[in-house]
């Protein structure tokens, strides 16, 4: 991420990886709404990818599932408290 | 005639009786048969609260469904459900090799855990 070896933030930035990406799996259910609550915030925002690193193809896997999930009931569109 | 896999998820009124609300996931059941579908799985969830109200109702009956189908189907039974007043909502999903691989370890219970342990999650940003 940071090239010059003597830079002071060298060794303090995080390298975040997809958290998908590395479990191997290939589709997000919307009826997996354990899943989807890890991914949302407590208002039941969509938390996005510079918080949770996820990959850009994942994400849109995500927001799809969050919104099919909306939709059916299954996740807020708002809410005051979700956990 | 192309045949699909498709996931079909319905929402039933929940005021209704138990034998009426076995009546019309019944008469869905028997509607996917009755033009050329193949039901896989048939799995009723039950009365579910609603993560927020929903035509004045804070909870619905919810239905899920696998089946095999022509693609002419699919127009019929959504036709049928917007048109059934006791469905509140539904959703059909056409499913492609992803989702198929993905149904497949659904069924052996192997899908891929994303989400472990908070405290697991921290030791292996230590050890990196």
């Amino acid at each position: 991420m940071i090239k010059n070896p003597s830079h002071p933030k060298k060794g303090h930035i995080k390298t975040r990886e997809c958290k998908f990406t590395k479990s191997g799996i290939e589709y997000i259910d919307y009826k997996d709404t354990e899943l989807l609550e890890h991914v949302m915030n407590d208002q039941g925002k969509i938390l996005p990818r510079r918080v949770t690193g996820t990959s850009a193809k994942f994400q849109r896997q995500l927001s799809r599932a969050i919104k099919r999930a909306r939709f059916l009931g299954l996740a807020p569109y708002v809410a005051e408290n979700l956990r | 005639m192309s045949r699909s896999y498709y996931e079909l998820t319905y929402i039933i009124n929940p005021v209704l009786e138990d034998d009426q609300t076995k009546e019309v996931v019944e008469k869905f059941t028997e509607f996917i048969r009755g033009n050329g579908g193949e039901i896989d799985e048939v799995d009723e969830w039950g009365i579910r609260k609603f993560a927020y109200e929903m035509d004045k109702k804070t909870s619905g009956y919810y239905v899920n469904a696998y089946f095999t189908a022509p693609g002419e189907l699919i127009e019929k039974l959504e036709r049928t459900l917007r048109i059934d007043d006791n469905i509140m909502r539904y959703l059909t999903l056409k499913y492609d090799a992803k989702m198929l691989r993905h149904r497949e370890l659904q069924r052996k219970n192997a899908v891929p855990a994303v989400f472990l342990d908070e405290e697991d999650e921290e030791q292996e940003g230590d050890e990196d």
